[in-house]
This record gives structure tokens, sequence and C-alpha cells, in this order.
């Protein structure tokens, strides 16, 4: 009895230590947030090329730029980043030696359709300053429901306007090819006499039955780009795409719940081949020397990975330094460097190995019609497969 | 017995934990139940695209349920009735798996697997239904071996060895008294089990490509169409699921006294079983401890070296990184501590008005209080966050907790409302074994409600409590659904770190992460045993 009343006493004593250790990390956080700068615009006082992203090899006039319209950013912004880990801390620290005064909170989220779900969840009191990564058709969606703020970079002058919305709702910074990744093990024990593929089609072969994993088009980006691409390649022929997808399902081991993640399956095997994104491919075969190989079918799809700026965010102001910043060059060969990504700015070279819009043979890629058409094709294409 | 409305203080405490369970249990769930309206129902349920998933959830939940339970049972029985050898061993091992992330479990056998099929140079398949099944067994199976090992441990050994006594064979006394007084305690745990195995998100989504189940189907139609409206009606579906569950665990308890603890002492010994069961137990509980251990061991090897399997070179590189980074362990125990200790006291002072008071509503409250354990948590995170994400909370917490705390705070009481099925149904089940005429001795001879609960029940209510909070905190370290749509940068926890580092392939990292957690879990286990001296709730299968 007397250890059962012990016991009591402990969990108040406990309860009480750790309420302190909440007070402290919420002390701690508070006290951080009271040393950082106030994020409120410094006055006037800043000097006329105010924009933080010097070193721009964008052909930006600094007249163009009146000097009350940019106040110099300060304080902390937030982001909600769909890249990878190694790629958030590496791009934003350099983020934060290029514009002094400007601190960053990263939500990392390697998944853009919960980003955007998110921002849509805080709309009555946004939280992200900026949404960076994932496709366009993300923050297309976004931008099409008013969250976002419509901003028109000097640097994005250099970008293409096919890679940019013409409002400054978004702009596109790095494209990323989908391609196939391939078990070289597997395939060299297994496969016997089947050549490695070269089209889509080379997928339907009834030897990989069982062996192709798939990122779910439902679930992640790539594998709806993957989708829409048999459409475009089919000549928007609704009918012979999904008899594709439905050949190709019979082959399927699994719809993987995303994308990297159906590399590394890939990789342990599981799979002897999946589609997937080439950046990805050549950064996990790089970091895990692992029996992967990266090959480019013709008449691929391609996604522009996007950057926005959350409408009534905390520190909007400071929020387009970072978008001014990330469509710089140094911030464009960083990118590669860390993610195997193309960068939009042509003078910008591709990662070694990297497949670029140039030099692989891309089908007519209607993003627009894609994106408009994603709930159709993806309701369509469930009931094709039976899903 | 006295009716609670002669005593203010009872009614007062009484009507704050309904207020608090009307904002943060009822509140959120009807702001996301009410999206669809009518014509949302309507249109999703004609579509008949749930009826596969639905199928799919039941059949998983029967087989995983039925295996993990009859795992857990017989790990439990070997526990508390056996006298076989390595028990300390075997209690350790049967805590492991509690103290991680379900979907590093998941991540961890696909590696194993996969190794496995590289060295016999043949294939096995985890992925679909089968290895689910697998997996989820694995999984589950500890949570309800450490429900079933306290209601056994709980049963009075002078029956049994009355019946022994008086020639009965172990078998019979096992099938006549030893399960029998176990069934209240059985029904619990199942019930338990198979809603956490429904509404199991980490494993499906890793596991079954080619099949959903409903909390997998919920997340694709947010994630993937933005369908609130779908989503919550298939939330809801999971709801009636759970409700199923929880009206055959009623019909199942039956209206029996199970009451062996009375106001009489009791120290005897249980009978030995006999040397074969002892072994058998003993093989047994070895086989599962070395599926358990597999994973844990790939764990450690991922976490030093550069890349698993395929580069074996030794290396720091993954716990230097998480030394720069350890926000995210510091949130995670914080956090889970907090709302694990407030959630084991909200359910042990809910549970005894609800098992021990008449009033009028009490039917209700008890459903509140199960229901979280039914929402999967994916839907529980955004229905906090649009609950609470409003000018007007923010107006309410940001002078209590301000701008950089209210974050936090809202990830605590997510938590601790998510687990208070956990700390409920802990004490319930402690209580339906304690004679009701001790609290009415002491409230007879005048200690009013409260006193009567303070001295005497909950001091014998102890390890109940205490089950109820190592449990609600490794629950509430090892989310990921909860938090994944309330965290903020500042309020990172572990899972999500984890989860992220899994995303990215950096396996490793995710391996650390997941040590150091478990590592964090068993500190806090360890404290609360060492400060309080006895065994703690989840640690309390003893042979004696």
């Amino acid at each position: 009895m007397s250890d059962s009343k012990s016991s009591l006493n402990l969990s108040r004593r406990e309860f009480l230590r750790l309420l302190g250790i909440t007070a402290g990390v919420t002390t701690v956080n508070a006290i951080i947030a009271a040393c950082a700068p106030a994020p409120t615009p410094a006055p006037t006082a800043a000097p006329p090329t105010a924009a933080p992203a010097a070193p721009t090899t964008a052909p930006v006039a600094p007249t163009a730029v009146p000097a009350t319209a940019v106040p110099k950013p300060t304080g902390k912004i937030s982001i909600y980043s769909a890249l990878n880990q190694t790629t958030n801390d590496q791009l934003f620290a350099a983020f934060k030696a290029a514009t002094p005064g400007v601190d960053v909170d990263v939500l990392p989220l390697a998944a853009a359709g919960e980003l955007q779900t998110r921002i849509t969840a805080e709309k009555a009191s946004p939280k992200a300053d900026i949404f960076v990564g994932g496709d366009r058709a993300f923050h297309d969606g976004l931008g099409k429901a008013g969250l976002l703020e419509a901003y028109k970079s000097p640097n994005a002058n250099a970008v293409d306007a096919a890679y940019k919305q013409p409002d400054g709702l978004w702009t596109g910074w790095y494209l990323g090819i989908f391609s196939l990744v391939l078990n070289t093990e597997r395939f060299a024990k297994e496969m016997a006499g089947v050549k490695k593929p070269t089209t889509w089609d080379d997928l339907l072969d009834a030897k990989w039955k069982g062996n192709l994993g798939y990122p779910d088009p439902v679930k992640t980006g790539g594998g709806y780009i993957f989708l829409a691409t048999q459409i475009f390649r089919f000549n928007r022929d609704e009918a012979k795409a999904m008899a594709y997808m439905k050949a190709l399902h019979a082959n399927i081991a699994q719809y993987v719940g995303s994308s990297p993640q159906t590399i590394t399956l890939t990789e342990q095997g599981q799979f002897i081949a999946a589609p997937n994104w080439a950046h990805d491919i050549l950064t996990f075969k790089a970091q895990n020397k692992s029996p992967i190989e990266l090959i480019v079918p013709e008449n691929t799809g391609f996604e522009v990975g996007a950057v926005s700026i959350v409408k009534g965010g905390p520190n909007t102001n400071a929020a387009k330094s970072f978008v001014d910043w990330i469509l710089t060059k140094p911030a464009g060969e960083l990118n590669v460097k860390l993610s195997n990504r193309v960068a939009v700015l042509k003078d910008v070279p591709p990662a070694p190995g990297a497949p670029t819009l140039d030099t692989v043979k891309m089908v007519n890629f209607d993003w627009q019609w894609a994106a408009d058409n994603k709930e159709r094709l993806l309701k369509l294409w469930q009931t094709t497969v039976g899903m | 017995m006295r009716s609670i409305t002669r005593e203010p203080s009872v009614v007062f405490v009484l009507l704050i934990l309904i207020a608090l369970m009307g904002m943060f249990i009822v509140y959120p769930q009807i702001q996301v139940v009410l999206v669809p309206g009518l014509d949302g129902y309507f249109n999703f349920l004609a579509g008949e695209t749930w009826i596969k998933p639905l199928f799919n959830s039941i059949q998983i939940m029967l087989l995983s349920t039925t295996t993990a339970v009859l795992l857990g049972f017989i790990y439990a029985y070997a526990m508390v009735y056996s006298d076989m050898r390595w028990k300390p061993f075997f209690r350790i091992v049967g805590l492991l798996p509690l103290l991680s992330p379900p979907f590093v479990v998941a991540a961890a056998y696909l590696l194993i697997f996969s190794l496995a099929s590289r060295m016999l140079g043949q294939r096995i398949n985890v992925l679909g239904i089968g290895g689910l099944w697998i997996v989820q067994t694995i999984a589950f199976f500890p949570f309800a071996y450490q429900l079933i090992a306290d209601v056994l441990s709980r049963s009075d050994p002078r029956l049994e060895q009355a019946a022994r006594n008086l020639g009965a064979s172990a078998w019979n006394v096992f099938r006549t008294i030893t399960l029998p007084l176990a069934r209240p305690g059985l029904a619990a745990a199942t019930l338990t089990t198979a809603i956490y195995i429904v509404e199991d998100f980490g494993n499906p989504i890793l596991l079954l490509g080619k099949e959903t189940v409903l909390a997998t189907q919920a997340y694709s139609l947010i994630s993937g169409f933005g369908d609130f409206t779908g989503a919550a009606v298939v939330s809801t579906i999971l709801l009636a699921l759970a409700l199923a569950l929880y009206v055959a665990r009623l019909r199942l308890e039956g209206n029996k006294s199970y009451v062996t603890i009375s106001g009489k002492a009791t120290s005897i010994p249980r009978p030995p079983v006999p040397r074969a069961v002892s072994n058998a137990c003993f093989v047994a509980c070895l086989l599962l401890a070395i599926m358990i251990l597999l994973v844990y061991g790939v764990l450690i090897i991922s976490a030093f070296v550069q890349a698993f399997p395929f580069n074996m070179t030794p290396t720091w590189k993954n716990f230097e990184y998480i030394g720069e980074h350890s926000l995210p362990l510091r949130n995670t125990l914080a956090f889970g501590g907090t709302a694990a200790i407030i959630c084991a006291l909200f359910g042990l002072v809910l549970a005894f008005f609800v098992q021990r008071k008449q009033w009028f509503g009490r039917g209700v409250i008890d459903f509140i209080a199960i229901m979280p354990a039914a929402v999967p948590g994916i839907f529980w995170g955004i229905g906090y966050a649009t609950a609470f994400n409003q000018k007007w909370f923010e107006a309410i917490a940001y002078p209590l907790f301000g701008r950089e705390g209210t974050p936090g705070m809202l990830i605590i009481v997510a938590l601790l409302f998510w687990n208070i099925p956990i700390g409920y149904q802990a004490v319930m089940a402690g209580l339906q074994q304690i004679d009701r005429s001790l609290d009415e001795a002491a409230t007879s001879l005048g200690a009013s409600t409260l006193r009567g609960f303070r001295d005497i029940l909950a001091p014998m209510l102890g390890s109940a409590l205490l089950t109820g909070f190592v449990t609600a905190f490794v629950r509430a370290v090892t989310t990921l659904s909860v938090v994944i749509f309330l965290f903020t940068p500042g309020t990172t926890v572990a899972t999500i770190t984890i989860f992220q580092k899994v995303n990215d392939a950096d396996w490793g990292g995710a391996a650390a992460y997941t040590i150091l957690v478990i590592g964090m879990a068993v500190l806090v286990l360890s404290a609360v045993y060492f400060i309080s001296g006895r065994r703690a709730g989840l640690q309390k299968a003893p042979g004696g």
C-alpha cells in the first residue's frame, strides 16, 4: 500500500519536473524570439539596391527597383520545404550567409501534397512565409485558392516564361525529369534474355511481372507526372493511356507511398525496376553506393519545382528576399550540387550524368492541363486498375 | 450511495472534466465530421470506393488482432505463470517494440527480408496483406502483452491454489479459472489492440501497395485529392467500426463479477505450472524475442555505418548530426512526458467517476473517453489544426503561453487527449477488480467522495496509473500522424525527423534518432521504476 502511495507522489513530482522542462523549452524559445531582431521593416534609409540577392547575374536594373518599395528585410522567415533534408540544411545555411539579418525556421515535409494541405488548413492564420519545392501544380492549386502572395522577383526575369506563373504567384527554380531506376544486381541475375528498357512500353514485357515498383500516383507528385506522361505519349488518347496503365498494373508489385521510398525499395531488391526522378536516382546511387542504375526512357515527362510566398504569413517582406535569392546563380548551382536537379537558369550547368530537357526526348507535357484534370484522371485510373 | 449532487466539489470537478473533453475531444472531431454535410456523405457512399478499403481493414484487423492477442497472451502467461528462465530479459525485450515508431519496425523488416532474400537466393515477398499481417503482429503484440499481463497478475492466486488442492489439473485450472478471470482484461486488450491495428497508418502505407485500408485511404484522399469531405466520410466509417468493437466489448464483459481485490490480504504464490509448460513458454518467448531483436540489431548496425547494407564503413556521422540537431529529441521528451502525466491523472479521475458514480450522461462520457483511440491519428491532427488554428484560440492562448509557446502547448494537449483512452481504460480495468464495498465503507464512515477516492482507491490503483502513464508516454513519443499537421519549426519532434530521414533514404540517420528515442523512453521507464521502488506498469508482469 505504502508503495503504491509513493508511486502516486512520484507522478506528481515527475509531473512538476516535466512541466519544468516544458516551461524551460518555451522560455528558451521566447528568449530566442526576443533576441532576434523584430520583423518590422527598417526605415527607408536602406540603400536603393536593398534586394540582398547581391550575387546575381540576372539582368536586374537597379533603377527599376524604387527604393521605398524594398525595405531591408529583417527577422525570421518560416519556410515550408518539400526538399530533402540535406538540401534543406545546406541551402538555407547559404541563404542566411547571403542575407545578413534574416533567420530561417524550416518545416521540412518531403511531401508537397501534405504541405499544400497544411497551408490550406492554416489559412485562417498562416504560419508559413515560403513554400519551396514540389511541382508547380501544388503551388498553382494554392494560388488558385487565393492563398499565395503575388511577387515578381527581379531575378525571375531570367526564368523562362513557361516556368513561372504570369502574375508572380509562384516561380519555377528547378526541373526534374522522370526516369527509371534499375537494380543491376537482380536484373543481371533474374532477367536473362531481357534487354534493358529504353521505352515505357518495354515495361509491359511479361518478364517484369511482380518486379516493378511505382510511386503511387494518388499520393506522390512523381507518380501523377508519370500517369500524365502516358496520356501525352498517346496524344491525349485517354483510352489508350489507361490500357497501358492497366497492362502495367499487372507487372507492378507495389504502389509505394513516396517517391524516394520507391528508390530505397529498389536498392534493397524488392523491385528490379521502378519509374522515378532522375536526380534522386543519381543522388541515392552516389550516397549509398547501391547497385542501381539510372535509365531515361524516351518520351518522358518532367516537373518544374517552384517557390511561392504564402499570403498573410508572419514576415512577407523577408520572404521576398528568399525568393530573390533562390533565383540567383549561386543558389541554383548549390541546388544542382546537393540534389542533382536541373536549374531553370540557363547559365547553371547540370550535374555530371544528369539528363536535361535538351538531352532527352520529352513528351509534349501540358502541365496546366494535367493539373486541371488531375482529380478526374486519378479517379479514372483508380477505376481502370480497380484500386 | 449518495447522489453526487449533494457534493458540490465533486460536481465541480466533473464539470471541468466534461468541459475539457468537450473542447478537446468532441469539438475538433465535430469540426471535421460536419465538413461533408449530408450530400457529401451520400455522394461519397454512392461512389462505393470505400467498400474495398473497409473490407481490407476488417480483414487485416481480424488477422493481426488474432495473432497479436494470441502471442501477447502467450507472452503474458509465460511471464506471470511459468517459472521459465530469463524473465528479466524477456520483460525488456517485450518492451522494445512499444518504444519505437511502428513505421521504423516496418522499414527494418523490409530490410531484413531483402537481406534474407539475397542470402538465400530466394525471394521472400513481404509487400502486401501477408507482410502487413506479419509486421503488425510483431509491432502490436507487445501492447496486448502489457494489457493482458496486467490483468493476469492482478488475479487472486488463492482461487487457483484452491482448485489445484481440490484436484483440478493445470489445464482445468487454466480453462475454468485463469481464463474466465482474465476475460474483461482480454476483452479490453483485444478491443484496444484491434483499434490500434485498424487505425495503424505507418505500416500499411509502407507495406500495402496495391491495396488500401481505411486509414491510408483517408490519407490518400487528403494528400492526393485534397478531399477533406471524402476523408471525413472514410474516418467516420472507421469510427463506426470502432463503435462496433466497443459494443462487442460491453457484451463480452457481461455481468459477471470479477472482483479479486477485496478487503482481505493475499500473499500466496501461484500454483506451479508443469515443467513442460514452462519449457514451452521459454521456447515461445525466445522465438518472439529473436524476431524483435533482429529489428533492433539492424537499427543499431544501421546507425553506425555509412549506408547499410551497401557501405558498411563505420561512422559516427549520424550521431554527430544529432548532436547539432537535438531540438526534436528535447521536444519529444517534454511534450510526451507532460502529456502522459496529465493523461494518466485525468484518466484516473474520469474512470472513477464513470465506474463508481451514478449520473446522467455517464455512458456518453464513457464513449467520448474511448473514442480518441478510434480516431486515426492523421484525422486527429487535422482536426486540431483546423479547430485551433484560429484567431479566437490564439487570442486565448497567446497571453497564456506566448506566441512561441502555443504550438507546443497545442501538441501537448493533442497528445494528452488522444491518449485519454489509455489512461482511462487502464484505470477502468483496475477499478472493475476492486470491490465497491471498500470505498463505500469509507464514505459510509463519513469520508467525502473525493477523500474516499484519494485515500482508498487511488493508492490501490497505483499500478494502473503507472500503466496509463508509461503507455501514454510511449505512444506520445512514437506517434507520427498526430503531430504531422501540428508541429511547427520550433516544435519538431523526433518522429517527424525520423519520418523525414526514412523518406530521404537516410536510413542510418533515421536509425540513430530511433535509438535515441528508445534510449530516452528506457531512461524514463527506469526513472519511474527507480524512484517508485516498484515495477512500473509496463514492466508489471513479474513472476511474483
